[in-house]
């Protein structure tokens, strides 16, 4: 028989794989050879698993199911011995943490995302770099971004969908991609509009990525001049060439309605108008140009008068820094403090989130000046978030559900189409949310998902998923049992019910998956 | 709410809507030509449709022979027509005029996922609106949830582990409240979805399908609408309309697959047709003028349909001015013959459309945003 190639480094492989002893951490070499034969990867699991005894959630699996997409089987024992507070810590400060095996398989999965300068990746020199001292276009982000058209737009999708799936199954940083998914719903966008199709990648890593964990000046800062902004909520319309040219209202509305105070956030109709006309000129290079996807400020189109925004007086002649104003009145204001902790608490405590804990945390974002952490922070230690009462009771969405699978089942994905179909069919795929309000928090839009959440349950635990594989047996000898699986899964002992079900049903591990219990975190 | 319409809606109080679209741009001078118009013929003297060949629809037009299956519908008035239809953009790549026909212009998401989100139980079922085929077409992006099909077997739940089903059951039946209901009611309706599974389809009305993709898509859908399952909008492709090169006999094949699978799923579905709209679609027409390999390239007007009940049928609605060199569009500098121009635009037909099926003023704008609508009057 002829070896072929591929053949070869299967057989490699294995040798490898064989070599690897138990428990032990995969060398890299495994995991490239692994990659070369399009195997996805997991992270090594502990040799014995320690699940929580408790009957109900203790204060660390309630912390694991709100600070990240689920908890994975080592997690339990490794936050129990860390302690929630210092893991929180941990989490608040992303760019610290070890995150080589999800970097690996973003760099080698998506190449359209592969961004030299992004801030989780290594910097290339930028200061007194001569080919950008010649051409400081390449320098502002319109160079970055104008390389994102040589990309047919379904591969940018396509990339940065599966991405979005893959870092928030393997990233050590999960509440930094939880946050992630909190500002993209936030500050939502929808790549099918226009040239969207390849700013949305821009906007994913300059505005959200950049920022997730930042300071929400920054962040705002980011997304009134991010390019896909401009196209989708027409930015790069709003211009006044004469007198009596009324300003395009559309992105003025949604940053005072969506964006920071809030629809009962207290401003008029007349702030609308003046906050548009502060924001005219900013325009961005369509891709018939030199220079694509650029960011500008056309003087020659920006209304030079004087404006009055909430009260503020925005004297006459200001031109591009107009905009900084706008924002700092804006960021500054009670309302965008309070309307911002109010969603933090309906995403981390309940959907109808405890007044105390939304004023305990408004207040917190107030003094720190906008600093997300610290925002965090206080939102974490309020007694709200801890009471037992909205523990385990808030209703995952349908991504949570499916990333919260994988994670629990230590799942190796490709994120390829036979898994985000899924996402499809729950009416939760990212990027794929049209209005931009970002898709809804509260589990009243997503109580009928329910076929979907079984079907996927049954699917993966029977590894039916192409490209998407678990080793049942595997997780039930590390735990030393089903009902140590059980307790591991659901971040506390199975009742007896559901013990009972799951060994009468024959599919134990799909049964948990699609059980009552894990539809919530 | 009541809880059994959160998940399937009131079947009797429901009604879907079909979108057929006929992808890589159908010659709508060729399915419903002319036949009066002498411009027609000295601008195809070997593809125009001969007025004897055709079926005659009224003073000025006929349909394509092979669209004979249609003319009971037509001669019923259940078959509304409207020529001269497409996008206000000139663009000619099927890519970009797909695109912008299916989002409703320069906007985000698709016209018919935003018309969902304006139903208030759209989102409520598993299967409030299925796309035949393998991928989410651009226009039901944005919908509330699509569920995207070949065919049945994409509902089994479970797999092969019967038990599975029943001890799920036990623990929802214990549980309270919404996801109580919601875990019934789904339940429910997995019990219509496998009687379809499981049982060879039976037609009603004499009603015969093709073994072709689009009648075995049509049958499904009409398996649904007959189920009360709470359908409310299901989308289909017909693909291989680009007719570049020797087009006759590529027309012939598959107006005769669209004619015959609309006609069976008319006839199966009888008198629920009435709560049923069709509307049949292209993202752009073809040249007036014939070229030299016997086919026709990108142009700019093409011909819509609307099947169904409440439709005024027998007629063709909206604008329509004639072949004459005068009305035509300009292609190009050098192109000594023209377009014909889009008179009625797409949105003008489907407004009506989905007026019909339920939305009001305001919604008719959240769908088409940015857009000044003259809904033509398709229902009377």
């Amino acid at each position: 028989m002829r070896l072929t190639r591929r053949r070869f480094l299967v057989a490699g492989a294995g040798a490898i794989s064989a070599a690897a002893c138990d428990g032990a951490p995969r060398s890299e070499l495994e995991l490239d050879v692994r990659r070369w034969l399009g195997k996805p990867t997991a992270p090594p699991l502990p040799p014995s698993l320690t699940a929580p005894a408790g009957t109900t959630l203790d204060p660390v699996s309630h912390a694991l199911n709100r600070f990240t997409f689920g908890p994975r089987p080592g997690d339990y024992a490794r936050v129990a011995a860390l302690g929630v507070s210092a893991f929180l810590e941990q989490q608040l400060a992303p760019q610290r943490l070890d995150d080589r095996l999800c970097e690996r398989v973003i760099r080698h999965e998506c190449e359209s995302l592969a961004d030299p300068e992004s801030s989780l990746w290594p910097r290339r020199g930028e200061a007194g770099d001569p080919l950008q001292q010649l051409f400081p276009a390449l320098k502002d982000r319109g160079g970055r971004v104008g390389e994102l058209y040589e990309y047919k737009e379904k591969v940018l999708l396509d990339e940065l969908t599966r991405a979005t799936v893959l870092r928030a199954v393997l990233s050590e940083r999960q509440l930094f991609e939880v946050m992630v998914q909190f500002w993209t719903d936030h500050f939502n966008i929808d790549p099918s509009k226009a040239e969207c199709k390849w700013l949305k990648v821009a906007d994913d890593r300059d505005v959200i990525r950049a920022h997730a964990l930042g300071n929400f000046r920054d962040l705002l800062r980011a997304s009134a001049v991010s390019p896909a902004m401009l196209w989708y909520l027409d930015g790069r319309v709003n211009r006044r060439m004469r007198a009596g040219d009324k300003p395009n209202e559309n992105y003025a509305r949604e940053l005072l309605e969506l964006h920071t105070l809030g629809v009962h956030g207290g401003y008029t109709q007349q702030d609308v108008i003046e906050v548009a006309r502060c924001l005219t000129g900013w325009t961005v290079r369509d891709r018939k140009r030199t220079f694509k996807g650029r960011v500008e400020f056309n003087p020659r189109q920006h209304d030079d008068g004087p404006k009055r925004v909430l009260g503020n007086l925005i004297p006459a002649g200001l031109g591009a820094a107009d905009l900084d104003r706008v924002l700092a009145i804006l960021v500054a204001h009670p309302g965008t403090a309070r309307h911002l902790a109010w969603k933090l608490c309906r995403r981390f405590i309940a959907d109808e989130p405890p007044e105390a804990a939304v004023r305990a945390t408004a207040a917190a974002f107030t003094a720190a000046q906008g600093d997300i952490p610290a925002t965090l922070r206080a939102l974490f230690a309020t007694p709200e978030f801890s009471a037992p009462a909205v523990r385990g009771r808030k209703f995952k969405r349908p991504f949570h559900f499916v990333v919260s699978a994988l994670r629990a089942t230590n799942a190796e994905t490709d994120a390829q189409r036979p898994l985000t179909e899924f996402l499809v069919r729950l009416g939760h795929a990212p990027f794929r949310y049209a209005t931009p309000d970002g898709y809804p928090e509260e589990a009243t839009h997503w109580q009928s998902t329910l076929l979907w959440r079984w079907n996927f349950a049954a699917a993966l635990a029977a590894n039916r998923i192409r490209g998407t594989r678990i080793e049942p047996d595997d997780l039930v000898r590390r735990a030393g049992g089903e009902t140590t699986l059980g307790a591991l899964v659901l971040g506390r002992q199975p009742t007896p019910d559901e013990a009972a079900a799951g060994g009468a049903s024959g599919a134990g591990l799909a049964l948990l998956l699609a059980s009552p219990a894990f539809q919530y975190s | 709410m009541p809880a059994q319409a959160l998940i399937t809606g009131q079947p009797e109080a429901r009604r879907t809507l079909v979108v057929v679209f006929l992808r890589g741009a159908a010659d709508g001078l060729a399915l419903v030509p002319p036949v009066a118009d002498d411009h027609y013929y000295r601008a195809r003297p070997r593809l125009g449709i001969s007025a004897r060949e055709a079926i005659r629809l009224d003073d000025r037009f006929g349909l394509h022979p092979q669209l004979r299956p249609l003319e009971p519908a037509w001669r019923d008035g259940d078959l509304a027509i409207v020529h001269a239809c497409g996008i206000e953009d000139d663009t000619r790549s099927h890519f970009e005029a797909q695109d912008l026909m299916e989002h409703g212009g320069l906007v985000a998401g698709g016209w018919l996922g935003r018309f969902l989100r304006t139903r208030p139980a759209a989102g409520s079922g598993a299967l409030t609106c299925v796309a035949l085929g393998k991928a989410l077409p651009e226009c039901l992006l944005g919908a509330p949830a699509v569920t995207v099909m070949e065919n049945f077997d994409a509902f089994a739940i479970g797999g092969e582990v019967p038990a599975f089903r029943s001890q799920l059951e036990r623990l929802y039946a214990m549980e309270r409240g919404q996801l109580g209901t919601a875990a019934r009611d789904t339940f429910d309706a997995l019990v219509r979805i496998e009687a379809m599974r499981t049982t060879v389809y039976r037609p009603e009305h004499d009603a015969r399908y093709g073994r072709d993709d689009f009648a075995t898509g049509l049958s499904q859908i009409a398996r649904l609408i007959k189920a009360g399952v709470g359908l409310e909008a299901a989308s289909i492709d017909l693909p291989g309309w680009d007719s570049h090169f020797a087009q006759q006999g590529q027309v012939e094949t598959l107006a005769a697959r669209l004619a015959a699978g609309l006609e069976a799923f008319r006839r199966d579905l009888g008198a629920r047709m009435a709560t049923t709209t069709v509307v049949v679609m292209t993202e752009f027409g073809r040249t007036v003028e014939e070229n030299t390999s016997f086919g026709t390239d990108h142009g700019r007007g093409a011909a819509m349909l609307v099947l169904g009940g409440g439709v005024r049928g027998g007629r063709l609605h909206g604008a329509w001015r004639g072949l004459s060199p005068d009305v035509l569009e300009r292609r190009g500098v050098l192109d000594g013959y023209g377009d014909l121009p889009v008179l009625n635009n797409y949105r003008n037909v489907l407004a009506p459309v989905l007026a019909r099926h339920g939305a009001d003023d305001p919604a008719l704008q959240s769908v088409f945003p940015g857009f000044a609508l003259t809904p033509l009057p398709l229902f009377g």
